[in-house]
């Protein structure tokens, strides 16, 4: 229900693309750091406030890439793009995803997109368990304002699409 | 990924004379477990305080939702067994994140409020970062420009450094400075929105695209280390109340054999014939009046105390003095009255002086004036500029 037609990126502005083998990816923690750091830097370079800019959408996107590794088996690709229309920047970020996980993956997009998604963020802070990708969808809609969907891509791989409307928040 | 810098290192710290815990830097583990000394560190503090404990999130830069959880987990615990105990949790407008995220706390238990530090971080703010100050800084710098430009590179200034103006006002030193020493990169913070959007429209006005103009704290700055080859700071140790803090951080964001530089002024000796006395007056008074907001601008000739103090090498200071012959006098007299306008007109009516005071206060200004437009007269504004290296 979630998972959309790949819509084509008509009116965003292609910022940024990488790819990279999973296995390479999985292979050092710190790569979720240095990755987003390095992007954030790369694609803010031109917003009214960069550095601040940078600093939000770091702290996004390391969280998106901590879900990935967490979830990731070392076959395949990870592909990360950035592009931007008006405030916002949308971050596709295309992983391997067997069938199974693309059922729980969707649920997660689902309930950060309800309307009880505060509700829910508030119950994962006060959990007693580590956060889950459940907690890290509903913090991105709740405290980043971002807007999630999924997108098919190749047969074994999905695409997580997420809007962030950070220019705004930052200024 | 080699261009990357590391991260700014994490830390945890517990003071127990101020019942402050602070959390700074970046700090994204994998597992709560690589952050175990830290969490107790925490619990440590919340079992040694009385009343309050305070969490000081104002330079944590980043924090995963691990290590969100985990400090969360500890303080919400906390709360239910202690209800004695209260925890404000202080985060720093500048740092968007934290704010947004650890406000949700006092939604899950009222035990726990959170402050915005910097509304109210330092005495003279008020006055500093509303619009009133913005034609001081302009008339400023247009007759400052014309010595510094000669002076800068003495100081390190050179085509092609990577540079930030801290406390950069209204940006008009970068726009100047990008203009004529193209920099390869321009990064200028300021804590004032005001003057930063100020700022904005000017560098577009001048089709300057490429300065980074950004709002910070100049004492709690998110830049990381070691990064320029040159960092300006231009009349602002003198306005904050905590000069070394600030320069510390200026040595910080610094490159090991780059340069801090800094401008401040001794108002004081601010002078003018004729009417010489009443101009001295005026200016004796101004300093007690900065003073009084804790600000210091008769700070100029102690710039190089600073700057030992910091810990810089190879200390340059020079003094240069803006007079009303540098050019159009009219230029020299648009200063003075901006400075009348906010120094009588708005700080010291704040302090509550009387009229009678105020009157003879403004004359000095009105007569510094008449000094730099007298066909014979001359009027003057000194400037003590100052660098230092870092060592390597
Ligand atoms: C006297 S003005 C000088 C501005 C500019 N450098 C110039 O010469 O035109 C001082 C500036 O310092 C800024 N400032 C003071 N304390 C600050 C702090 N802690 N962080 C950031 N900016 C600060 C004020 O907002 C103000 O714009």
């Amino acid at each position: 229900m979630h998972v959309a037609e790949k819509e084509p990126e008509a009116d965003f502005e292609p910022l940024l693309q990488l790819e990279m083998e999973m296995g390479t990816f999985l292979s050092d923690w710190h790569h979720c750091d240095q990755l987003s750091t390095f992007v954030a830097r790369m694609i803010s370079h031109n917003r009214t406030d960069p550095v601040r800019h940078s600093n939000f959408f770091s702290s996004a996107l390391n969280e998106l890439l901590e879900v990935l590794f967490r979830g990731g088996s070392p076959d395949g690709q990870i592909g990360c793009a950035v592009y931007r229309q008006g405030p916002t920047e949308r971050v596709k970020l295309t992983f391997p995803c067997p069938p199974r996980q693309r059922h729980f993956l969707n649920e997660a997009v689902a309930k950060a997109r309800r309307g009880d998604a505060l509700a829910r963020y508030l119950d994962s802070i006060s959990a007693d368990l580590a956060p889950t990708r459940d907690a890290v969808l509903l913090d991105l809609a709740i405290n980043f304002d971002a807007l999630i969907h999924l997108e098919d891509s190749a047969p074994s791989s999905i695409t997580l699409v997420v809007d962030l409307p950070l220019e705004g928040i930052v200024t | 990924m080699s261009s990357v810098n590391p991260s700014a290192p994490f830390s945890a710290e517990f003071d127990p004379n101020s019942q402050e815990f602070s959390l700074a830097g970046v700090v994204r583990p994998r597992s709560a477990d690589e952050i175990a000394t830290s969490l107790s560190t925490l619990k440590e503090a919340i079992e040694e305080v009385r009343g309050v404990l305070y969490i000081n999130v104002k330079r944590l830069i980043q924090m995963n939702n691990t290590a969100f959880h985990a400090f969360v987990r500890v303080v919400l615990d906390a709360c239910r067994a202690r209800s004695d105990l209260r925890f404000v949790i202080i985060t720093s407008s500048v740092v968007g994140w934290t704010t947004r995220m650890f406000a949700h706390l006092n939604k899950l238990e009222p035990q726990i409020t959170v402050e915005v530090y910097d509304s109210k971080f330092y005495p003279g703010q008020n006055f500093v970062e509303n619009t009133s100050f913005i034609p001081i800084l302009r008339t400023q710098t247009k007759m400052t420009w014309r010595h510094e430009r000669a002076i800068l590179p003495r100081h390190g200034m050179r085509p092609g450094i990577v540079m930030a103006d801290i406390c950069c006002g209204i940006g008009d030193f970068a726009v100047l400075v990008q203009k004529e020493f193209q920099p390869a990169r321009i990064v200028a913070l300021d804590h004032s929105k005001a003057s930063l959007a100020y700022a904005r429209d000017v560098a577009a006005g001048f089709g300057i695209t490429d300065i980074e103009y950004t709002y910070g704290d100049a004492s709690e700055m998110l830049l990381e280390d070691n990064q320029f080859d040159l960092v300006t700071c231009r009349h602002s140790l003198q306005i904050f109340n905590r000069p070394d803090v600030l320069l510390g951080e200026l040595y910080r964001i610094c490159k090991p054999g780059g340069r801090v530089y800094i401008t401040n002024e001794k108002n004081s000796h601010c002078l003018g014939e004729p009417r010489s006395q009443s101009i001295q007056w005026t200016y004796n008074e101004v300093a007690k009046l900065f003073s009084h907001f804790e600000m210091d601008v008769e700070l100029g000739p102690k710039s190089r105390r600073y700057l030992v103090d910091a810990g810089f090498e190879d200390i340059i200071v020079e003094t240069f003095m803006v007079t009303n012959l540098d050019g159009d006098p009219r230029d020299f007299a648009d200063v003075i009255m901006a400075w009348e306008d906010v120094y009588a007109g708005e700080m010291a009516v704040k302090r509550g002086d009387s009229a009678e005071f105020i009157q003879r206060f403004r004359q000095g200004f009105q007569d510094h004036i008449f000094a730099a437009l007298h066909p014979k007269g001359y009027a003057g504004w000194p400037i003590w500029v100052a660098s230092g290296r870092k060592p390597l």
